[in-house]
């Protein structure tokens, strides 16, 4: 999903860069507040940062496509920071991704950042707030919120480019080629995130429910308490 | 958040207790699959390459046009920069550590 430099053009550069710091404004509200709040929550927001950096660097063969790619650690981290504070998280993630690992472009941080941060975070944790307010367990809630984040992240990305690029083609057709190119790598690492998400928060929930104050409901609270 | 009388507290458990020993497993597991995968891959004659250079080339076809970075390092100048940016934002968040982690002073 990390859209290089000179693939969109400038115009749809600077919508997806507005679009983007629409959604990123509440984030920096959402990390005031919960800053002033709780001491613990900058550094724990910035230990989250560098979990998602590495995540979403992380690329993993896939032998049953024969090529690599990532999961996204954003669904994880809007669960863990909120959902709003994941989209600045996010566009710093990106930013440095871009500047230093060449990875995704400078101009396409704000179209970037749309499909991780805010349609893959955003989508993963309401999907985590349905289950959970549906009482499902928390590894069920946690796991389809990682697969689901994940595969809404490539969707959205396949979709950004083909808005800009499909031309004559029908929208739809240009959209699912874009999405057969990352689809077959993508869902076999999507089921990883997925347990992964639900075993980084389950394990947090046994082990540290004091870290996740807000997050807990029910029996994994009172733990925590 | 984490307890400070726990963490003042000399431990006493071993250091291989049960959370390194699950994360070294797992890191483990993690690692065979990426050599078996990339074994299979190397026999089969598979590229291995990610999927986003994949789409992105893809793009370009579309777009006619070549992509390339907006800021371009030859070589390992790229990490020369990626250095240097790390030394000084790290001496620099070092030494506004207690303005952006510590605790507000009374009327702040």
């Amino acid at each position: 999903m990390h859209i290089e430099d000179g693939i969109l053009s400038l115009g749809a550069c600077a919508a997806w860069y507005g679009a983007c710091a629409a959604l990123v404004g509440p984030g920096i509200v959402q990390i005031r507040r919960k800053a002033q709040e709780n001491l613990s929550y900058k550094p724990f927001l910035a230990m989250v940062g560098v979990a998602v950096f590495v995540i979403s660097a992380m690329h993993l063969p896939v032998p049953v496509t024969g090529s690599c790619s990532h999961p996204c650690g954003t669904p994880l981290a809007a669960i863990l920071v909120g959902p709003w504070a994941m989209t600045v998280i996010s566009a710093i993630v990106l930013f440095f991704q871009a500047i230093f690992l060449g990875h995704g472009g400078i101009t396409t941080i704000g179209a970037n950042t749309f499909s991780m941060g805010i349609a893959g975070g955003l989508s993963g944790y309401a999907l985590w707030k349905i289950l959970r307010g549906m009482h499902a367990p928390l590894w069920l809630a946690a796991g389809a919120a990682g697969l689901v984040g994940d595969l809404v992240t490539y969707l959205v990305s396949a979709l950004e480019l083909a808005l800009s690029l499909h031309g004559n083609v029908p929208l739809v057709k240009q959209w699912m080629i874009f999405f057969m190119g990352y689809g077959p790598t993508q869902l076999p690492l999507a089921v990883v995130e997925a347990i992964f998400t639900a075993v980084v928060l389950q394990a947090m929930a046994s082990r540290r429910p004091d870290l996740l104050p807000g997050v807990l409901t029910g029996a994994h609270a009172q733990k925590g308490a | 958040m984490s307890n400070p009388s726990r963490i003042n507290q000399p431990r006493s458990e071993p250091f291989f207790d049960g959370f390194t020993r699950a994360m070294l497993g797992a890191m483990v597991v993690f690692l065979l699959a990426i050599f078996a995968s990339a074994s299979y891959m190397g026999h089969h004659k598979m590229e291995a390459a990610g999927t986003d250079d994949k789409v992105n080339n893809l793009a370009t076809t579309v777009s006619h046009g070549e992509h390339h970075p907006f800021i371009d390092l030859p070589g390992d100048s790229q990490l020369g920069a990626f250095s240097i940016a790390n030394f000084f934002v790290g001496i620099i968040v070092g030494y506004q550590w207690l303005r952006l982690f510590g605790k507000p002073k009374e009327g702040q």
